[in-house]
């Protein structure tokens, strides 16, 4: 079904510039495809694919709803969303984790200590189910940048933020106590995309498996 | 007062145009599952907690409340297991296999569901009584014709088969099993990788269950995964899709069938084909079903059944993507008169219904301009005019 359009959507930021490289690998990229592009959707008509490019945290909404045939995107915003997507292949890169940190000099014996007590993130649903998890009540605060100064301000306790190196971390002094989870890139599908133009979308995830 | 112009949360209006197309593709399907000998039923909207939990409802996702007697209630989630708590009670002498069909309104109390509010409608069978292929055959050609008869071009029935995978994974624990069965469901081929690779199983066996959710293709995707197939569970499997599709092409419906062994379904109950409806450029399934041998049971009696539904709201936006528009409801005629005609306009408005015209008849008498405006306003596509 050549004759049918795949629509791609990228995030925005640090996961922009990788994606589109490595799609460009397997010859799916269009002209002008590049982030500050004024363009919404980027049009490749020869190869017959639609590029989108969108804030990170909607990248699997536009797949859920079949809005974007596939997309790639990181694990942790996967697991925060938690739309029902088709994840299909890691692809290395975008290396982070989820953590939780807290300010060095006021640091508790165990973690249970921080029960009922306040914690911001732009994960509150993944910070939710961990903290459940662990038989603990939290107040969480949503924000949406900077987690770092939640601390500092007297805003919050403690914060459940993404970490690449830990420089940022270091920097506001505050040091991570717990290793919550893992994240890399993901190419994800939509359930009827992928079965519908299941082949042009298996290619895909076969030629990028060849060079990952 | 705010909520008073409000409806609840995950709940709609249909207006004249969209409860008419509404109305026109249900009365199509239920003339459609009735020329196909099933019978309608109606169950109460609401049934106790325990009948929707037995076979699998999750309680979180009703609605419930409770009744005189401090009992919980909850709305019927789906429309399998009221039908299944009738055929094992008050239909339970009938001859098999029992033949029924249903169109209402379910409630799920979820928020995020595709295409959809939390009170949505949906037409359906259930096929119960019979084990063979043949009659999973009949429910997808009746699927398949019921997309047909709502008006869709371009659709495509998706059909697995449960027990192929259940049959690879049959040496596993029960904790192993759900986990990947959750990984195959939801397509988490990276997660799939990593669950299986912490099994520890043979090079072979591992890469057999990996590739189940890429077994994704026309029928000659049968013959790779009966390839695949180390036992008789999952070899049968493959068998029992052959066979149906051999029945479907007899039925004119296989063009439309594409397979997918990773197609599990949300339900925990199927245990054999399975299988959805998808359009292009709608991300989500428009109709889906299954056979589920071992439901009945839960109701005291063991018996093979089959079935599926079709979503309303859902087949709708599907028409109204591909062009296809169900709501002309033919405004055929607005019939006014002068002051002192009312009776022959009765008359008139009376003799053109007996042709079968829909005929709005003006309460009022008008001159023949107002008339005329009202005709446009309304929408009419004839003025008779009685002066």
């Amino acid at each position: 079904m050549i004759d049918e359009y795949i629509t791609i959507a990228l995030p925005k930021g640090k996961l922009f510039g990788l994606s589109a490289e490595l799609l460009k690998k397997v010859g799916w990229t269009a002209e002008g495809l590049h982030e500050k592009s004024r363009k919404l959707v980027i049009t490749n008509d020869a190869a017959k694919l639609k590029f989108i490019i969108t804030k990170t945290a909607d990248v699997p909404t536009y797949v859920e709803y079949g809005a974007a045939d596939i997309g790639i995107i990181g694990k942790d915003v996967i697991m925060e969303s938690g739309k029902d997507i088709y994840e299909l292949l890691d692809l290395g890169f975008g290396k982070c984790h989820l953590m939780m940190a807290v300010p060095k000099d006021k640091k508790r014996a165990r973690l249970e200590d921080y029960a009922h007590t306040r914690v911001a993130t732009k994960f509150p649903r993944l910070a939710k189910n961990f903290f459940v998890s662990r038989g603990m009540q939290m107040e969480y605060i949503k924000l949406n940048g900077s987690i770092e100064l939640g601390p500092i301000v007297g805003l919050s306790e403690s914060i459940v933020d993404i970490v690449e190196t830990g420089t940022t971390l270091r920097e506001n002094n505050l040091e991570e106590i717990v290793h919550i989870a893992d994240s890399t890139a993901r190419l994800i599908a939509n359930r009827v995309s992928y079965r519908l133009k299941f082949e042009r979308i298996n290619n895909l995830v076969t030629e990028l498996e060849k060079i990952l | 007062m705010a909520g008073i112009l409000e409806t609840p949360y995950g709940t709609r209006d249909f207006l004249p145009k969209e409860a008419a197309a509404k109305r026109a593709i249900e009365n199509r399907i239920a003339k459609l599952f009735a020329e196909f000998g099933y019978e309608e039923v109606v169950t109460p909207t609401m049934e106790f907690l325990e009948t929707l939990t037995i076979s699998g409802g999750v309680e979180s996702n009703l609605f419930k409340m409770f009744d005189q007697q401090n009992r919980t209630l909850a709305l019927h989630h789906e429309m399998t297991t009221p039908i299944a708590r009738l055929a094992m009670s008050r239909l339970k002498d009938s001859p098999l296999p029992l033949k029924l069909s249903y169109n209402t309104s379910v409630f799920r109390f979820r928020k995020n569901q595709l295409g959809r509010q939390c009170e949505f409608y949906q037409s359906g069978v259930e096929l119960l009584g019979a084990s063979n292929a043949f009659a999973d055959a009949e429910i997808i050609a009746l699927a398949t014709n019921a997309l047909k008869v709502a008006g869709l071009k371009d659709f495509t029935i998706c059909l697995g088969q449960v027990e192929f995978a259940n049959g690879l994974m049959e040496n596993l624990s029960a904790a192993d099993k759900a986990e990947i069965k959750n990984a195959i469901e939801h397509h988490d081929i990276v997660g799939l990788e990593k669950i299986v690779d912490a099994l520890n199983l043979d090079k072979n066996s591992a890469d057999t269950l990996k590739k189940i959710p890429k077994l994704n293709g026309g029928i000659e995707i049968l013959e790779t995964a009966r390839v695949l197939a180390n036992n008789d569970k999952s070899r049968s499997a493959i068998n029992n899709l052959e066979e149906i599709y051999k029945l479907a092409e007899i039925y004119g419906v296989a063009d439309r069938i594409i397979f997918d062994l990773g197609i599990i379904r949300d339900f925990e109950y199927y245990t054999g084909m399975v299988f959805e409806a998808y359009a292009p450029n709608v991300g989500y399934s428009l109709a889906g079903g299954g056979r589920y041998d071992n439901m009945l049971a839960d109701f005291g009696l063991a018996c093979p059944a089959t079935g599926f539904a079709v979503g309303i709201e859902r087949i709708l936006t599907a028409c109204e993507k591909q062009g296809i528009f169900n709501d002309a409801r033919a405004k055929d005629i607005y019939l006014s008169y002068s002051e002192s005609k009312i009776d022959a306009a009765i008359k008139k408005a009376l003799a053109l219904r007996e042709e079968g015209k829909i005929v709005e008849l003006s309460l009022t008498a008008q001159n023949k301009i107002d008339a005329e405006k009202s005709k446009i306003e309304k929408g009419y596509s004839e003025l008779i005019y009685i002066e």
